[in-house]
């Protein structure tokens, strides 16, 4: 009985993780130029994105609980030092700018509220950040990020005061090509689905399944709150779409500061709706700072075989506690440099889409074979998804880096 | 009889020390040759330097120009004999003490010298 409760609990956290987690920086960035450039007509990319990544979570989540080992494990048994070596640098790069963008967010969130520039925020954020890690416990980090980040529900409400042609929303989840600016517009689509599917993401999830001691038992609670989470996150990245398609298009406002990004909520919702869009900001961007730097631990320690567990005191995991320490102090010095949270975004979204293959395709490999998975593998329906994906992340490997250069300015 | 395969099974397995304390992983195996009798695993290797060796030459060459730059004198390679392993399961548990290798020597260095000194080191489940 405890541990039924436990496990609902647990769906519905999963539920809230995908509303408040979804959105971040990336997300907020992407999802406003697509709709400022494109009005709703890149909605359907966002589906993509969101579809892919739920897919993701619950093979991760589902990989995690079945063989009581994460991702970054398989990757490094199965695989061999070898392979691990290039999925390692490559996601510890695209996870280190992420992380230097989501301290940027959360300082460019605190710039705006107060009128102090965002250089002088960048090292009391990641104090603050740090010393959340360093203290807190795996459910603080999950949860509290989780909780307060349901304030982006502010993006569906603006959305709905704005009154868009619904049935044109509707039109434009089916994938359309652009009437002008061709590579401007995939040039947007490859970062809006860098932003949705991050690496980082997986490696959180499948650690938290260890954290959280999850087995066969939570496969379906798992399935559940990455399609339900997912879809509400999903759901609040397509509002953002419309708000900024409604507010900023009609006006081709170019998108070059989060004072321009603001307005997306400010023009339905008035005064409040800039608060609400300060609030939103910073408290996803932070709660993402968390989870990035804590992966970062993960992902080295699960790697090489250290110690680790957000859960355990500083001093019985050194190396782990010291990895997110030294990453969110550099990060933030980068910020304090005065590198442009903005720019860093959507190069950074780009970068991780490209980075995509490594990460996929290995996937597909270790959710059919059966000495992992004994009798969970993949269906056939989850193997036509993950292939179709592993496609589409090698698509977006060959086609990001020339994206970047023709349409990127 | 259940057979095991060396390089699926447990070469880059977790290993877990008599404390379950994860201690690194399987980084190499060696045989041991000896004239006359077949050849058997002898010893787990656990290290950078060996892991080093396993991914390729550049990856080698820039770790050992690190590793001369910033003065480190021990090899840091743990060699656990194969007889200490006790248990393989999907982790490789050994019966010695993480505390006495040497590849946990960054791991000590780490919490003696930085860690222990930064309040809130303790607060944790134990």
């Amino acid at each position: 009985m405890a541990g039924n409760v436990k496990k609902w609990s647990n769906a519905a956290l999963g539920l809230v993780c995908g509303i408040g987690g979804f959105l971040e920086i990336g997300s907020i960035a992407t999802a406003t130029q697509a709709g400022a450039e494109f009005g709703v007509q890149l909605a359907w990319v966002v589906a993509v994105g969101t579809i892919g990544l739920a897919v993701l979570m619950e093979m991760s989540g589902r990989l995690a609980a079945v063989s009581k080992r994460t991702y970054t494990d398989l990757l490094r048994e199965r695989f061999g030092i070898r392979f691990f070596t290039a999925p390692l640098v490559v996601v510890l790069i695209v996870s280190l700018l992420a992380l230097a963008a989501e301290i940027g967010g959360v300082s460019t969130a605190l710039q705006m509220a107060t009128g102090v520039s965002l250089r002088w925020w960048a090292l009391p954020v990641a104090f603050v950040a740090w010393m959340l890690l360093w203290r807190g416990t795996f459910t603080v980090v999950e949860q509290g990020s989780a909780i307060f980040g349901i304030v982006a529900i502010a993006f569906a409400v603006g959305a709905w005061k704005l009154h868009p042609q619904w049935n044109e929303v509707g039109a434009a989840l089916v994938p359309s090509r652009p009437a002008h600016d061709a590579a401007r517009y995939w040039y947007i689509a490859v970062s809006v689905v860098g932003a949705s599917v991050s690496p980082y993401l997986f490696i959180f999830h499948s650690s938290g399944a260890i954290e959280d001691a999850w087995d066969t038992e939570y496969v379906s609670v798992n399935r559940l709150s990455a399609v339900l989470g997912n879809l509400f996150g999903g759901g609040l990245s397509i509002a953002v779409l419309i708000c900024a398609a409604m507010v900023l298009a009609p006006k081709h406002a170019n998108v070059d500061s989060f004072d321009i990004i603001a307005q997306t909520l400010a023009t339905p919702l008035g005064r409040a709706g800039l608060w609400f869009f300060i609030a939103t900001l910073g408290i996803t961007c932070f709660g993402a700072t968390l989870e990035i730097a804590l992966s970062v631990s993960y992902l080295l320690a699960q790697g090489f075989g250290w110690s680790w567990s957000e859960n355990l005191p500083p001093a019985r995991n050194a190396r782990f506690s010291m990895a997110y320490t030294v990453s969110i102090l550099a990060m933030a010095l980068v910020m304090v440099a005065g590198i442009d949270p903005l720019k860093l975004t959507t190069v950074t979204m780009v970068v991780t889409a490209a980075s995509l293959p490594l990460t996929i395709i290995p996937m597909l490999v270790l959710m059919n074979d059966t000495d992992v998975m004994s009798a969970y593998t993949n269906g056939w329906v989850a193997n036509a998804a993950l292939v179709a994906l592993s496609i589409l992340s090698a698509v977006l490997f060959v086609v990001a880096v020339p994206l970047q250069i023709l349409g990127g300015g | 009889m259940r057979g095991l395969h060396l390089v699926h099974d447990v070469q880059d397995a977790q290993l877990l020390d008599r404390h379950h304390d994860k201690i690194g992983r399987v980084d190499g195996l060696l045989l041991a040759l000896e004239d006359g009798r077949p050849p058997r695993v002898a010893t787990i290797l656990v290290g950078g330097r060996v892991r080093d060796e396993r991914i390729g030459a550049p990856v080698r060459w820039f770790m050992q120009l690190l590793r001369t730059l910033v003065d480190v004198k021990s090899d840091g390679i743990s060699r656990i004999p194969f007889s200490a392993v006790r248990e393989i399961s999907h982790v490789v548990e050994v019966d010695v003490d993480g505390a006495d290798l040497a590849s946990q020597h960054v791991e000590r260095w780490l919490c003696d010298h930085v860690v222990r000194h930064i309040p809130g080191a303790y607060i944790g489940r134990q």
